[in-house]
């Protein structure tokens, strides 16, 4: 059921990526939505499940974006790996700790991501340091404006924080 | 808060390890590729025909949601559009109609005052106010009395030629006796010929030319003038033309004469102050 609720929410991040791309180019510059998915899918604190979602989500936005093909997969994976081994070892609850995991996953992406572009390009990315403040606010806001509307419609609760048991 | 430590995975570490550096393989060898002008990899190009259907999807919804919504936006602004041409088309075709009969009036009354410069006689300007052509007495009346000089036997002319004869006046109004009433009688005569003769009106062709005999030379076409020698209208002013010249059964000829002026559109006329012969000169008889 988790994984479904992974692949749809993946499909919806790709409409968004889909539908920004279409009509306004530059928005993903600024708002990472398969961020929020990895984020979400790893505070479950299920870190293989979290590797696995952080590759898929970041080779589907690879896919559908001009860089580097897997540069996205290598900075979610990091970090949906960060936010699972903090969950795996914190119970965090609440839209607030889902707001402040998700701001320090858009980071170290877009951290991750600048170094590589560096590493394998040689070249830097203009302006970085003001895109990652925007993309960093403006995700995180509406990252958890998103979980609150979760929180509230879907009676669910979105961390399953019982669900500890990771591994193979 | 902190988790028990036996539940800190230790395998998944290694899968992530594996996992990033295959990942860096894949990255470097793209990247690699980039220069030798291939833009993507196999894995990358299965990756986007495998869910290329989500944004084509999209694309087509948001291009038909854009098309419906601009088309619904300039059906809205066409329907604004033409109602207010509907305005400005009302508006432009009233100023249109002002501007024709302002330029009708105009022409009229140019044409007007060169007929009226020609006539050495005085001369006023004067509005039909009333016109009846219907009943056997046909009459106009205008707007100038003898306040303004007006005159019974003034003669009353327009561009086209002869309309009649003051025959009533008030202060401010003046009733004309038309040519064309049975009862007007005008010294005439042929231009081309200088034949002359007395034309009536009549009710049935406009005007009848009597008075001209049976051997004169008059034909279909000749213009007819006032010939001045009525005491009453002077010479030179067009009656009208002649649309028939038979002979008669007396020693005159039968002449239909159609009038000069089309009596069913007169507006403004000239009012000619005509020289008046005493009543003793007509009177008086050696």
């Amino acid at each position: 059921m988790r994984w479904l609720r992974f692949i749809i929410g993946l499909l919806i991040a790709l409409t968004l990526h889909s539908l920004l791309d279409s009509f306004y180019p530059n928005a993903l510059a600024f708002f990472n939505p398969y961020a929020i998915l990895v984020v979400y899918y790893s505070m479950g604190g299920n870190v293989l499940g979290a590797i696995i979602a952080g590759v898929a989500a970041g080779f589907v936005q690879d896919a559908f974006s001009n860089t580097i093909f897997g540069l996205h997969a290598f900075s979610l994976t990091i970090c949906a790996y960060a936010v699972a081994y903090i969950n795996s070892r914190l119970v965090l609850r609440g839209t607030l700790a889902f707001g402040a995991c998700l701001g320090g996953a858009v980071i170290v992406n877009e951290l991750v991501i600048y170094i590589l572009v560096n590493i394998l390009l040689k070249q830097r990315i203009e302006m970085f340091e003001q895109q990652l403040l925007v993309k960093t606010i403006f995700t995180t806001l509406f990252g958890m404006a998103i979980y609150q509307l979760m929180l509230l419609f879907l009676r669910e609760e979105p961390i399953e924080a019982t669900q500890r048991q990771a591994g193979w | 808060m902190a988790a028990p430590a036996d539940v800190i995975p230790r395998r998944p570490t290694l899968l992530l390890v594996v996992v990033l550096s295959l990942l860096f393989v894949l990255m470097s060898f793209s990247s690699r590729t980039r220069y030798v002008g291939e833009t993507r990899t196999l894995f990358e190009r299965t990756v986007m025909t495998i869910l290329s259907p989500v944004p084509r999807a999209v694309h087509w919804l948001g291009s038909g949601a854009s098309d419906m919504y601009h088309g619904y936006i300039d059906m809205r602004r066409a329907v604004a559009e033409n109602y207010q041409l509907h305005h400005q088309l009302a508006d432009l075709t009233a100023d249109n109609l002002k501007l024709r009969q302002s330029d009708a009036d105009l022409r009229r009354l140019r044409s007007l005052l060169a007929y009226s410069d020609q006539i050495d006689l005085e001369t006023s300007m004067a509005q039909v106010i009333m016109l009846d052509t219907s009943s056997s007495f046909k009459s106009v009346i205008i707007d100038r009395g003898s306040a303004s000089g007006v005159e019974i036997n003034d003669t009353i002319v327009n561009s086209s030629g002869l309309i009649g004869r003051v025959v009533l006046t008030t202060k401010d109004l003046a009733k004309v006796q038309l040519m064309t009433d049975s009862n007007c009688s005008v010294g005439a005569l042929i231009e081309r010929t200088r034949r002359q003769g007395v034309v009536r009106g009549d009710a049935a062709t406009g005007a009848q030319m009597y008075d001209v005999p049976s051997l004169a030379d008059v034909q279909p076409g000749d213009q007819v003038l006032t010939a001045g020698i009525d005491g009453i209208f002077p010479k030179g002013i067009p009656i009208g033309t002649v649309v028939q010249a038979q002979r008669g059964q007396d020693l005159f000829k039968r002449i239909t004469v159609r009038p000069a002026v089309d009596f069913g559109n007169i507006e403004e006329v000239i009012v000619i102050h005509t020289r008046k012969i005493p009543p003793e000169i007509v009177r008086y008889a050696p």
